[in-house]
């Protein structure tokens, strides 16, 4: 099995400072919050 | 009504998880779908719930508050939805 794709660094930072505001939020917590779907198809370099 | 709470889940072995800080990334080989999952609670239940007999106790055991297992549960049904987790047909531990 081939090795996962990296996530970009932006996509990375991103990531992180969505998940900083939620912790402000977290009695509200929702699904978008838990999950997020990725497309690959912007992501240079991923494969 | 079984719920996804009370159902039995593994993760799919088409699936690989690699850590990140902000919890994890889920690759679909099979479907190409990427994916991130945004608690690290998530993943420990996302890894644990073939070694449960349903999702709740694994949420249990992951230390998840019941205030929050609603949006566990829609989380768990939308990576079902992407074959992230699949039905266990058994029912039982896939150990």
């Amino acid at each position: 099995m081939d090795a996962a794709p990296a996530a970009t660094e932006t996509d990375v930072a991103l990531c992180e400072d969505d998940l900083a505001e939620d912790d402000t939020a977290d009695e509200d917590l929702t699904m978008e919050d838990l999950i997020e779907e990725v497309s690959i198809d912007g992501m240079c370099g991923v494969y | 009504m079984t719920t996804t709470l009370d159902q039995a889940w593994t993760l799919s072995p088409s699936v690989a998880l690699r850590p990140e800080p902000f919890g994890a990334l889920a690759y679909h080989f099979g479907n190409r779908k990427l994916i991130f999952l945004r608690r690290h609670e998530l993943v420990a239940v996302v890894r644990a719930l073939g070694e449960h007999p349903d999702a709740r106790s694994a949420l249990v055991a992951a230390g998840v508050p019941q205030a929050h297992h609603h949006a566990y549960a829609m989380a768990l049904a939308g990576l079902a939805a992407r074959d992230v987790i699949r039905r266990r047909p058994d029912g039982g531990e896939n150990l």
